[in-house]
């Protein structure tokens, strides 16, 4: 049996099918946060009747045959025939709910509603009249708590029972809609007007929506013109500060030091039987390279504990709005925000996520840029250069995301001027979800799931990188063992040497580095296991254990770089292309090759040049030089900035524009 | 009038929608702001208002402020 879920965005959708099937499927208390339609089964707990299969489909206010959004749930009800619709709605907004649901109605397929967010109603002071709804709807009603997990197994009967029964439409308009767009229109003014003689009859609101409440309150201040902002930075250097450099560190101790016993009972337990290159590649190689990655946890948990709680608060809204008149300054719009927000997760999702961008090139342009937020894998290099070059400075990770931002509305300009100002008057509108107080349960659902991801993650793909780096360094071409003091003939060596003599410029032309640089792009968690197998490093965090496996505590110094080189690095590894898994994301969202190809580009030059920057100044200023290779450099970020201003040139003559190209 | 202009916390009815967007023009009578419905502003940030229509609150730009006549 199938089952598919629709509401309007922010109902309560997903969560709603998190509770029924055990999914931890991402939810944000903001509309738009799904895009592709998900399936799952119930829990066995829930419904006696087994194999129930539960779609959700993306949030819409209505079914517009004329737009492509909103055909999504039509033509999934026509092709894929569910057995029946649930169609969640929140109790404390019926009149605009309803209008969906009459539509739903009126596709034949039997409907069961769903009222969630009843406690609202009670504290709102509003009174449905459900017996009266639902037989004018000509539909059951079951009344739900997604977030409490309350009603879920009568709704799950109700739907049992509903199936295969037919459904009649609570509402005909007098035109055929089918028509034309004039008919159509003309029947949903129709509709609205049913809808709202309906919401009159069955709806008793002793609180009149139109009068103010503490949210509007709370809004005047937060979502405030001057004081909006300065309220972020001060809210994302809190979530910093906790979690990069105070509760984050002193979890990350605890662990990092059972990663080193474990370290020290399986050197112990191979003693000196094993050979040397095995011994390597198990202990520098499988536990170094993933215990370096796996210590950094407790800090990317502590993290995404944090955002969720946020995000369930319903601030995350009013981020967008503050951020809308300066994002439309540059051709953005407030809408750029979601994807941006959900790429410091993880870029993927948020590039998907530009799919609710109505605007053509205001969603290529985000598509484009949104990976420029540092995303959860981006962490551990964040926390291990703030750790080891600045005593866990929380300012180094706010930093870093405001530079994200601030590049992405640079890269918004460029864009803008590279293709034209090609997009009609863009208003933005964005629904204002009511404040409450975030759940720690969720917020801790949210963070175990993106704990359990970066651990897959690190076992997997960084754990095969790692292992390879450690071969590949061992090895030299004809497969002889390298000598101890002549690493450089190794082959990772030898493929990174290239490289890092253009990474000279920029502070850090070591051939080790390089090499983190490009398993980067594989999973950008590598930066941090290549560098702790390159340089013989198990952990970044505990810097007192460290002298005695390096007989240093100076990171830097085994590293052999300067604090000034460490950011260049740092920002050179956040601001390049992301991982590929990323880079394939956007390929699929962006539809063009010349854009992907741009966007790559785009991606490599202001990496360079960032750091390139950072690493001559910042050495200027602290050694009243130039740093090295500081005309090679200057030739490269010439030819990346030439090409930029080249390709707004050829615009401004040609006034050709590459959009849809 | 045009909304930008009008007084906050009062509750004004909208007369129509003035926009050649027609795409943003149905997503906004999908919203129940259309012509008829009530409106009434909660808060004015001056690019951006916070208005109430349909017992939602909604964030609007300037823009579309004017393109909603009351």
């Amino acid at each position: 049996m199938r089952i598919a879920l629709a509401g309007n965005p922010n109902s309560g959708k997903t969560t709603l099918f998190n509770a029924l099937t055990g999914s931890i499927e991402h939810v944000g208390n903001w509309p738009g946060v799904t895009v592709a339609r998900k399936e799952g089964f119930v829990k066995k707990q829930l419904s006696i009747h087994q194999n129930i299969r539960i779609v959700d489909l993306p949030g819409t206010y209505s079914m517009s045959p004329f737009t492509n959004e909103e055909r999504i749930t039509k033509d999934y009800v026509q092709q894929e025939h569910p057995d029946v619709i649930i169609n969640i709605i929140d109790a404390s907004n019926l009149s605009r709910s309803l209008f969906f649901t009459t539509q739903l109605l009126s596709l034949g397929v039997p409907v069961v509603i769903a009222l969630n967010k009843w406690d609202l109603v009670t504290k709102k002071a509003i009174n449905i009249d459900m017996t009266h709804l639902s037989k004018d709807l000509g539909c059951p009603i079951v009344e739900v708590s997604a977030l409490r997990q309350d009603g879920l197994k009568k709704l799950l009967e109700t739907c049992v029972d509903r199936k295969g029964s037919t459904q009649e439409p609570a509402f005909i308009g007098h035109t055929d809609a089918t028509l034309n767009k004039e008919a159509w229109l003309e029947e949903e003014k129709e509709r609205s007007v049913f809808v709202s003689n309906l919401v009159k009859h069955v709806e008793k609101r002793s609180i009149d929506s139109h009068k103010l409440n503490q949210h509007d309150a709370i809004d005047r201040i937060v979502a405030h013109p001057y004081f909006g902002i300065p309220i972020f930075i001060v809210i994302l250097y809190g979530v910093f500060s906790i979690s990069q450099a105070t509760l984050g560190p002193f979890l990350a101790d605890y662990l990092v030091g059972w990663i080193d016993l474990f370290y020290a009972f399986v050197a112990n337990l191979m003693g000196t039987q094993v050979s040397p290159f095995l011994q390597a590649l198990v202990l520098d190689g499988v536990i170094g390279g993933v215990g370096a990655i796996v210590g950094f946890l407790p800090l990317i948990m502590v993290l995404f504990f944090m955002l969720a709680l946020l995000e369930d608060s319903g601030y995350m809204a009013r981020v967008a709005l503050i951020m809308d008149p300066y994002l439309k300054k540059v051709g953005l719009s407030g809408r750029s925000i979601i994807p941006m927000v959900i790429s410091t997760g993880c870029a993927i999702p948020g590039i998907m996520s530009t799919r609710t961008i109505r605007d053509d090139r205001q969603r290529k342009t985000t598509a484009m840029l949104t990976s420029f937020m540092p995303c959860g894998a981006k962490l551990p290099v964040i926390a291990l250069f703030a750790g080891v070059f600045f005593q866990d400075a929380a300012w180094v990770g706010t930093l870093m995301y405001f530079m994200g931002i601030l590049i992405i509305f640079f890269g918004a300009i460029v864009i803008r001027k590279i293709n034209g100002d090609t997009s009609k008057a863009s208003y933005f509108i964005m629904e204002l979800p009511e404040y409450r107080f975030p759940s720690f349960k969720r917020a801790f659902i949210a963070m175990i799931s993106q704990g359990k991801q970066f651990v897959i993650k690190a076992v997997t793909i960084i754990l095969l990188s790692n292992i390879l780096v450690q071969i590949m360094q061992t090895f030299s071409w004809n497969l002889q063992l390298v000598e101890e003091g002549a690493e450089a003939t190794s082959i990772l060596a030898s493929i990174a040497t290239p490289l890092a003599f253009i990474l000279v410029p920029l502070g850090f032309g070591l051939w080790q580095l390089a090499a983190a640089a490009i398993t980067g792009f594989i999973a950008k968690e590598n930066v941090v296991g290549t560098l702790a197998v390159v340089f013989g490093i198990t952990n970044f965090i505990d810097l007192e254990a460290l002298e005695v496996v390096a007989g240093t505590t100076e990171i830097s110094s085994i590293m052999g770089i300067t604090t000034v080189a460490a950011l260049a690095y740092l920002v050179f590894n956040l601001f390049t292309p992301p991982c590929f898994a990323a880079i394939g994301a956007m390929n699929a969202e962006l539809e063009s090759k010349k854009w992907l190809y741009g966007a790559i580009g785009f991606q490599l030059g202001m990496g360079y040049t960032l750091a390139y920057f950072i690493y001559q100044i910042g050495t200027l200023i602290t050694t009243g030089q130039f740093g090295s290779g500081l005309i090679l450099g200057f030739l490269i970020v010439l030819v990346y900035i030439g090409s930029i201003v080249y390709l707004i040139k050829r615009n401004d003559q040609s006034r050709m524009t590459l959009q849809g190209a | 009038m045009v909304l930008s202009k009008a007084k906050k916390h009062v509750t004004y009815t909208i007369q129509d929608i003035e926009t050649s967007d027609e795409a943003m023009k149905d997503f906004l009578f999908s919203l129940g702001c259309h012509a008829g419905q009530a409106i009434t502003i909660i808060s004015n940030f001056g690019s951006n208002m916070v208005v109430n229509i349909n017992d939602a609150r909604y964030s609007i730009d300037l823009e579309l402020a004017k393109a909603i006549i009351v």
